[in-house]
């Protein structure tokens, strides 16, 4: 990877397009823009990006099957936008593969965090995964099944574990529920959100340090929950 | 089988012969026993009696039967010569003749009273079942309801094996067929009768059964049809008048809106163009606190503007019906923590304090509703109650149907005559320029709440002022599964 690390915008607003660019370029991105998703696409092809910013709301091509398309050659982490209320679409988009999402309108201080979050992943994906997870002041061994909070050892349940395994090695990425429950529950579990709610708040009570205001293991609100190392 | 049920059914039949033959022979038992002390025309009267009880009871072929029989004992027991069948005078024979006429006569008679009897309960029973139609479709105003009374009602009146009901798009908007029951019959309906409806669009009630209807009952399934086109009929001129008046309402409420809103619309675009402006004037530098302000006033009235829109399209939706509720089954502890990191750069004045008991079930909501009903309530609290006061939301169990909710602060009493009113629409019981707001925030909320099945109401606290609302804690009639135990191994 350069040192200035590639973002490809794709939405059809001419002036998010604008202020995204003038944005990003002045943070030290190099930064492409397209206004369809045909000719994000191209452009994708053409020169591979390191973060695609995917806008849900395109005419003809919508984001979903960019989403998909893009998915079929590259693990590039994509951050979708979108607007208020389409938590359908949102889910869709990230069970066909994207990393993220925002909600117009965004903060752009928000919108740098997720950046950095996804090139973060996207780093650790092509290195080689990391066997033991440091989030404040918890520390997951993941090889010995081993989780410490403060350096005090946390007792935890198989499926317990498992889930947290899950979480932290897609750390950042935003997990829809029926993604979590196929991959730790299994298939026939994808509907069972009751199970996820009741363990996520089991992890909560033992790794945060006040349950109710978490800072490691997130809720996505109404789409599903994300694993943050670090703020 | 088919032979043995067939000779069962032979011998059923023979029955009433026998019965009546043996009847006979009663009537003989006690005459002869009488002996010597009846004349003859006395015997041949009281053998009437067996002929006209057969005829009465048994029908016209046992009655015969019967007087076959007694003429037979009356010749062998009591006519000259005794003990033989011969008949020595022909008018003897005229007691066969009046036995027989006697039987047909009667049984005649019978037969006629008991179809006039039969005719007058069968009436009845028509009665009965369209009176039984006509009270379960009174008051139902569905279409569904309606569909499925009819159904009912036809499938138990003329004992079919199938009925399919099935109503024109004009209704629902599509072709929608109910049967009853569910599993497909094997084959076509065995009859039909339109239910006249709508011009040129087939609707129809389709009956499966063994038996072909009689006349009677195909009387019955016409007026069936006419009362069922007539209740549906109303129905739909009931709903074209509902969908008259929400239109006339919401039209209203658009106008009422505009007013409204283009206020406070205006104000934070005021202050945004007056910021931007000034900061793109060339003739001025501007230090950087100023610039600082200015930009964050900037920020806080687009922030302004986003929750006005939200609250304009939540709005919009709740009125049109169209809230696209997702139910699942989610923690109230979830849901409230979010809406607290949400609000935290607006909460920075008040404490809030959570009190929600550890074993609070999980409840079937739409997360982001919800969501917006915790931001509503709260960011409500944090406008009226005075700085560095108390804000409290607690949920306990009323009972296994209800979680209620109550979101309170040590903010100014409400009037009592308010209290309901601030969840109407534009309802705002400080004056517009005071606080900002749209006046829809509270009313959203009951939207949401209403749209849950639950119930939401204001009320003043001995020292403050709080909202209570109630949620189900069963969906379709379950509750949450519970995950199996799993002991801590890790």
């Amino acid at each position: 990877m350069s040192a200035a690390p590639h973002v490809l915008v794709i939405d059809d607003e001419l002036q998010i397009l604008r202020a995204l660019r003038t944005i990003l370029t002045e943070h030290k991105f190099q930064v492409t823009t397209a206004s369809t998703g045909e000719e994000g696409l191209t452009l994708a092809a053409a020169n591979p990006p390191d973060v695609v910013i995917l806008d849900l709301g395109l005419p003809r091509l919508s984001g979903l099957e960019v989403c998909a398309r893009l998915r079929e050659w590259t693990q590039v982490p994509i951050i979708i936008l979108s607007a208020r209320d389409t938590e359908r679409e949102k889910v869709a988009a990230l069970d066909v593969g994207a990393d993220d999402y925002l909600t117009k309108p965004f903060g752009i201080d928000e919108l740098l965090a997720r950046i950095r979050v996804a090139l973060r992943h996207s780093l650790q994906a092509q290195g080689s995964r990391e066997q033991i997870v440091v989030a404040g002041n918890l520390r997951i061994d993941l090889p010995r099944h081993v989780v410490t909070r403060a350096e005090a050892e946390v007792k935890l349940t198989a499926t317990e574990f498992k889930l947290l395994a899950y979480l932290t090695a897609n750390e950042g990425r935003v997990l829809t529920h029926q993604t979590i429950l196929a991959n730790v529950w299994g298939t026939e579990y994808a509907d069972h959100i009751e199970y996820l709610r009741v363990y996520m708040r089991q992890l909560r009570k033992k790794l945060e340090e006040d349950p109710e205001r978490p800072q490691h293991l997130l809720t996505e609100s109404g789409v599903g929950y994300r694993f943050l190392a670090d703020e | 089988m088919p032979r043995l049920r067939s000779f069962a059914s032979f011998t059923a039949s023979l029955f009433p012969y026998l019965l009546a033959a043996g009847v006979v022979g009663l009537t003989t038992f006690i005459l002869y026993s009488l002996g010597p002390n009846l004349n003859t025309p006395v015997v041949a009267l009281l053998y009437l009696l067996p002929v006209v009880v057969s005829a009465a009871a048994w029908g016209r072929w046992p009655a015969v039967t019967a007087a076959l029989c007694a003429f037979f004992a009356f010749n062998y027991f009591f006519i000259q010569p005794l003990f033989t069948f011969t008949v020595h005078h022909p008018p003897d024979l005229l007691a066969l003749i009046i036995f027989l006429l006697v039987a047909i006569v009667i049984n005649q008679s019978i037969s006629q009273a008991r179809a006039g009897l039969e005719a007058a309960s069968a009436r009845e029973r028509e009665l009965t079942h369209l009176y039984d139609l006509a009270t379960a479709l009174v008051g139902l105003r569905g279409f569904e309801p309606i569909q499925r009374a009819i159904a009912e009602k036809t499938l138990e009146t003329f004992e079919a094996e199938w009925v399919e009901i099935e109503l024109p798009p004009v209704l629902l908007g599509e072709r929608t067929i109910l049967r009853l029951p569910v599993e497909a019959p094997p084959r076509a309906a065995d009859c039909r009768e339109p239910l006249l409806i709508a011009p040129e669009q087939s609707s129809e009630i389709r009956l499966w059964r063994t038996l072909p209807l009689t006349p009677a009952e195909e009387r019955l399934l016409k007026t069936f049809a006419n009362q069922s086109a007539l209740a549906l009929e109303r129905a739909y001129l009931a709903s074209t008048e509902t969908r008259a008046k929400v239109l006339e309402e919401s039209d209203r409420l658009k106008s009422a809106l505009l007013s409204s809103v283009s206020h406070e619309l205006r104000t934070p675009l005021a202050t945004i163009k007056a910021a931007v402006t000034s900061l793109l004037s060339p003739g001025i530098s501007w230090n950087s606190e100023a610039r600082n302000d200015l930009l964050a006033a900037v920020e806080e009235e687009t922030d302004q503007l986003n929750r006005l829109v939200g609250n304009l399209l939540d709005m919009s939706r709740i009125e049109a019906g169209a809230l696209n509720m997702q139910r699942k089954w989610n923690a109230l502890d979830e849901i409230i923590g979010g809406v607290l990191t949400r609000l935290r750069p607006q909460a920075h004045d008040h404490r809030i304090e959570l009190d929600l008991p550890e074993d609070l079930p999980l409840l079937p909501v739409d997360y982001v509703l919800m969501e917006q009903v915790f931001v509503n309530l709260i960011g409500n609290s944090l406008k009226y109650a005075p700085a560095g006061t108390l804000i409290r939301v607690s949920a306990r169990s009323l009972d296994p149907e209800t979680v209620q909710v109550c979101v309170s602060n040590q903010g100014p009493p409400v009037p009592e005559a308010h209290l309901e009113r601030i969840f109407d629409k534009f309802y705002r019981v400080t004056a517009a320029d005071r606080v900002t707001g749209t006046g829809l925030g509270l009313s959203i909320c009951k939207g949401i709440v209403e749209a849950h099945g639950g119930r939401i109401w204001a009320e003043n606290l001995p020292a403050g002022f709080a909202f209570n609302f109630t949620l189900p804690r069963r969906w379709a009639g379950l509750s949450p599964l519970q995950p199996p135990f799993e002991p801590e191994e890790v």
